[in-house]
């Protein structure tokens, strides 16, 4: 299938407005900071500031003397310090600077500030270990008793195919290279922030939270206060951005909230400063990557091995998921029939690593994107060639052994080169002598398994209600958190169960009405959870039809006859007596051999209330089972691939190491394109947080502390520095997504930093095998620091 | 905890006397840009402070004005949009004009002014290196009596200023540099809402086609910021050309190595401030970097 627009869909596949994109533009979108409540306190947290110590003695005492003050907590006070994970709700074994050792509540947020500023500790600095290198030597200071050698177990996997031994000692070239990759901080707009209120009579407890994932924070808030999650309720708020932050930093926030609120007996807030988002939000995991390549001259790559190993800092929930996917991503897209890779987290006493868009594919794309250039290179042959012999195809293996179908890859990157005169470029770029600036170009290519596929269950529920008048709400355990899902949703539903998009409205997740359908992570939102969705849109579409059939609105065959233009009596020997007879499109019911004569939707809506038809329907989907191998990582991994192309087009000052993005083009087969001004604006956003990856952001640690924990000092692309931007949606015929559709969310992301380095290289002949390209790494090919 | 009072004086006169009474416990305040920033992450040398002093309704501290012998003058309390639009700066100051629309953000440019830029000692700030070019002088008045300061001399080092805690910074003046050709040139790590990395400001006095005098002031180079005699040295009587400013940017990084001997920093640095400085001064002759 070529780009987007040969599909022929009522509902979705259309630039439908956002439903939530009125009130936030105009600023009426109310975040869980904006909320407060008759009686409601504030809550703080102190943070140690330390990277390794033990508390040795803590004296509350002044500050709990302050006015305003109503509790000051330390973690012997505290039943169930450490939270279902790792995470410490409060503790006194510190192990990174963001670990919180009391906390305050207080009328003001003043007051809080004081009651904390008031709390004197003593401490013991214990031994620490930061760097991924050093922690791996023997006789490392441990960072978690539980992992002695300092490796997160759970976080290891392999990849085996084939014999790669044989195959290295067959090749022509064996070429060997390393990479690393940085800290990167999600910086949304909006900070963490969460409101507890317990109800005086039955004392559940009801926390408004900043979420991403509603369920998994109220995970967090029954565990501390050891409810039963029924008397938990998480009611999800706008959220100003998430991206994979707001998980375990906003859970302990709001936990924290919930813990204080029962203990004062009064509403509290607690809001994270920018300060404690950067220290308390996981940061985008930082990977040393090593690859080995065994080529033929012709350009096959027959060998390919691989060390990917990952920063986890000193707590971590989420190192063994992403190293799932960094494993069956570890030979990127390419048909390679022998593969050896190994990937495992390291504990180091740093902020922790955690979800964060792209969940390990922009640190591997980084490596692996230039280590194919590189390659190239050094057996002359062109890049664009190597990618065309080896890249994925219709019919080939994955490194993980599954065989494809619908590979879309070799079509996406022909039309990107193409369209952006790549190959002429970059021809013309190798001749530039200037010492002051030169242009380069790069391209990427990338492939991602849609959905969770083998790491997790991927399944999930749905209910929608049609109301009386016709107008319909979708609601699934899924959360909006910036992406458009609402938007998405409601066109999904509208086009299965065949009412315009305008009459099906979607509200946030509360956790008291809808089952736990998993996380909204994994770009899985759409490609899989709104599989549900679909399918209780045709339920509810099967019911409709049978309702409007008994309610006996196709029961007068006069009139049908009348308004379809037939004799009287002509459809005598015709009876309506079942829904399947029937069509429900775009909001009306008709008979399709007599069209004319249609039913208005809310006419059978507004009827089967008083008459006690089911207006509703509940679906729950479980996709086809994947199955892999936990020692070799054979198997099948995921239901299909989305497949993408970036070219990036820079300028580099050759004297000062300052790289211009120019141009971003960027290509991506999304199966077929539910909404594509939201899949733009989503691959739009991708290509600037690729470019922050690539060339500036830097979450900067010394000896485990944050240099940088603000937005002045870390420093993201404004809307200033954004390069011309080309977006190309491909669609393909590949079913097995939601109508077709695949993910984007984190392909949008992926390959930009890739294609910027290696537009860097073309420009300066200097391969940025360190992560960012900053002025100084360009410059002299090292970052510069102070110690 | 720190608590602060806000007052908002109705007179020069009265601003001085607050800074007089509470002297070494009262900061002025007009954009807050900076001191706003320090004073939320408890910087040590605000401990002591306890009163604000909103200088921005204080008419001496504000507008452009020109004398009849050239000299303009600048209120304290200016901020960085109105130099950067003003047609006289346009004519008279181009590179301070440049430099003050490269500061922070919009918000931040209409908040923050020269005044503050100066006197909260930081060596980035972005239009000191053109007043430092300009030969600026800052007046300072106190109930002591008024004194002037040429622009570089309050500069102690780093974020540290030779300012009296009663002194307060009310007007900039320099002379017109009309005749000259300026440039200002910025390295940051972004396009908008960037720290310099460094700057420089260059102007060019070219009589006949020879440069009959030249100033140069790098930013972020000197731990004191000031003019290179040495390196202007160079160009005077010479024709512009780039090779002879790539020479002039090589002696600008040996004096910034002899003043801040060798540091962490250097080897960026060295080849950067060269660069920089070429550049600038290759701007305002109007010539390409490259021959």
């Amino acid at each position: 299938m070529p780009l987007y627009g040969k599909k022929q869909f009522n509902a979705i596949n259309r630039s439908v407005p956002r439903i939530d994109g009125y009130d936030k533009v105009t600023g009426r979108a109310r975040f869980a900071a904006d909320l407060s409540m008759p009686d409601m306190v504030y809550g703080g947290v102190l943070r140690s500031g330390r990277s390794s110590a033990k508390v040795v003695h803590i004296d509350t005492s002044e500050a709990l003397r302050l006015p305003g003050v109503l509790a000051v907590v330390t973690a012997a006070d505290v039943e169930k310090p450490q939270s279902w994970a790792s995470y410490m709700y409060i503790t006194d074994r510190v192990r990174y600077v963001g670990d919180v050792v009391a906390w305050a509540c207080a009328e003001t947020p003043q007051q809080v500030r004081e009651a904390l500023a008031a709390i004197r500790v003593e401490y013991e600095e214990l031994p620490a270990v930061y760097d991924m290198r050093a922690a791996l030597e023997p006789g490392a200071p441990v960072v978690q008793e539980k992992y002695p050698d300092n490796i997160f177990k759970e976080s290891v996997f392999h990849l085996r195919k084939g014999n790669v031994e044989k195959a290295f000692a067959e090749a022509d070239f064996v070429i060997e290279r390393e990479y690393e990759t940085q800290y990167i901080e999600h910086a949304y707009i909006e900070p963490e922030a969460a409101l507890a209120v317990q109800h005086a009579g039955s004392g559940e407890m009801t926390v408004y939270a900043a979420a991403q994932n509603p369920f998994f924070t109220r995970r967090y808030v029954a565990d501390i206060l050891g409810a039963p999650l029924n008397r938990v309720q998480i009611l999800q708020q706008t959220l100003g951005g998430s991206f994979g932050g707001k998980e375990e930093g906003l859970g302990l926030l709001a936990a924290r909230a919930a813990w204080l609120c029962r203990h004062v007996n009064r509403p509290v807030k607690m809001t994270f400063t920018r300060e404690e988002s950067f220290l308390e939000s996981s940061k985008r995991h930082p990977f040393l990557l090593r690859y080995k390549a065994g080529i033929m001259k012709d350009g096959r790559i027959v060998a390919w091995e691989g060390t990917q190993i990952d920063n986890c800092g000193a707590y971590n929930n989420q190192t063994q998921f992403m190293n799932w996917r960094a494993n069956a991503h570890s030979a990127g897209v390419y048909s390679i029939a022998n593969v050896k890779t190994d990937t495992f987290g390291v504990f180091t006493n740093n902020v922790h690593g955690g979800a964060m868009r792209g969940y390990s594919s922009p640190q591997l794309l980084f490596a692996q994107e230039q280590f194919i250039d590189e390659i190239a290179e050094e057996i002359g042959l062109s890049e664009v060639e190597m990618r065309r012999i080896n890249c994925l195809k219709t019919g080939n293996q994955h490194a993980t052994g599954a065989t494809l179908s619908h590979v879309t890859i070799s079509e996406v990157m022909e039309h990107t080169l193409a369209e952006t005169d790549y190959e002429k470029k970059r021809e013309t770029y190798k001749k530039q002598t200037s010492s002051v600036k030169r242009r380069g170009i790069g391209m990427a290519i990338c492939h991602r398994s849609c959905g969770f596929g083998a790491e997790s269950p991927d399944a999930s529920g749905a209910m929608l209600i049609a109301n009386e008048d016709g107008s319909v709400l979708v609601h699934s355990g899924l959360a909006e958190n910036g992406q458009g899902l609402k938007t998405a949703y409601a066109q999904i539903a509208a086009e299965a169960l065949g009412v315009p998009y305008e009459n099906v409205q979607s509200f946030g997740v509360d956790t008291h009405a809808i089952a736990d359908c998993g996380m909204t992570v994994a770009s899985r939102g759409t490609v899989m959870g709104a599989q549900s969705v679909r399918k209780a849109g045709l339920q509810l579409n099967a019911v409709m039809r049978q309702n409007a059939v008994e309610l006996g609105f196709f029961a007068d065959m006069r009139k049908i006859e009348q308004v379809n233009g037939l004799k009287p009596y002509s459809l005598d020997d015709f009876s309506v007596n079942s829904g399947e007879q029937l069509l429900l499109r775009d909001g009306v019911f008709y008979l399709p051999d007599y069209p004319a004569y249609t039913v208005p939707f809310n006419a059978v809506t507004g009827s089967g209330i008083w008459a006690g038809k089911q207006l509703s329907s509940y679906a729950w989907f479980v996709p086809e089972p994947c199955v892999q191998d936990h020692e070799t990582g054979q198997g099948v991994i995921a239901p299909t691939f989305a497949y993408g192309c970036v070219v990036a087009e820079v300028e580099v000052d050759m004297r000062t190491g300052y790289v211009d993005v120019l141009h971003v083009t960027s290509s991506h087969d999304v199966g077929t394109a539910i909404n594509p001004a939201l899949i733009k604006g989503q691959i739009y956003g991708g290509i600037v947080m690729g470019q922050g990856f690539a060339v500036m952001e830097d979450v900067e640690l010394h000896a485990g502390k944050v240099g940088n924990p603000n937005l002045d000092e870390y420093i993201l692309p404004t809307a200033m520095d954004m390069p011309n931007m080309r977006v190309n949606v491909f669609e393909c015929d590949d079913e097995k997504g939601t109508y077709g559709a695949k993910s984007v969310g984190e392909p949008a992301t992926e390959a930009v930093g890739a294609a910027i380095a290696n537009a860097v290289y073309s420009a300066t002949g200097r391969r940025i095998r360190k992560n960012p390209a900053g002025l100084e790494q360009v410059l002299l090919g090292k970052k510069l620091s102070k110690g | 905890m720190q608590q602060l009072q806000y007052i908002k004086p109705k007179s020069l006169h009265e601003a001085l006397q607050y800074l007089h009474e509470y002297a070494g416990q009262a900061k002025p305040y007009a954009g807050g840009t900076d001191l706003m920033v320090q004073l939320r992450a408890g910087e040590r040398r605000l401990a002591e402070t306890r009163y604000l002093i909103d200088i921005n309704g204080l008419a001496e501290l504000h507008g452009f004005a020109m004398k009849a012998d050239g000299t303009i003058s600048i209120g304290a309390a200016t901020s960085h949009s109105a130099v950067s639009q003003s047609a006289l700066l346009q004519e008279h100051a181009p590179f301070l004009c440049a430099a003050a629309s490269s500061v922070g953000s919009p918000q931040i440019r209409n908040m923050g002014t020269v005044g503050g830029n100066l006197c909260n000692g930081s060596p980035a700030a972005d239009t000191l290196s053109p007043f430092v070019a300009l030969g600026a002088e800052i007046e300072l008045h106190s109930l002591r009596g008024l004194r002037s300061v040429p622009a570089p001399d309050i500069y102690i080092g780093a974020g540290k200023v030779k300012l009296a805690p009663d002194e307060l910074a009310v007007r900039i003046h320099f002379s017109s540099a009309a005749a000259y050709n300026t440039a200002f040139v910025k390295l940051g790590r972004r396009k908008a809402l960037a720290i310099s990395r460094m700057n420089v400001a260059a102007a060019l006095l070219l009589e006949e086609g020879r440069i009959a005098d030249a100033r140069i002031a790098p930013g972020c180079v000197f731990p004191v910021p000031g003019r290179v005699p040495m390196a202007e040295k160079l160009l005077l009587g010479q024709t512009p050309c780039a090779h002879l400013f790539f020479e002039c940017g090589k002696a600008v990084a040996e004096e910034m190595n002899a003043r801040t001997g060798l540091r962490w920093s250097t080897p960026y640095k060295q080849p950067v401030a060269e660069a920089l400085v070429q550049r600038a001064l290759c701007a305002a002759a109007g010539i390409a970097e490259e021959e």
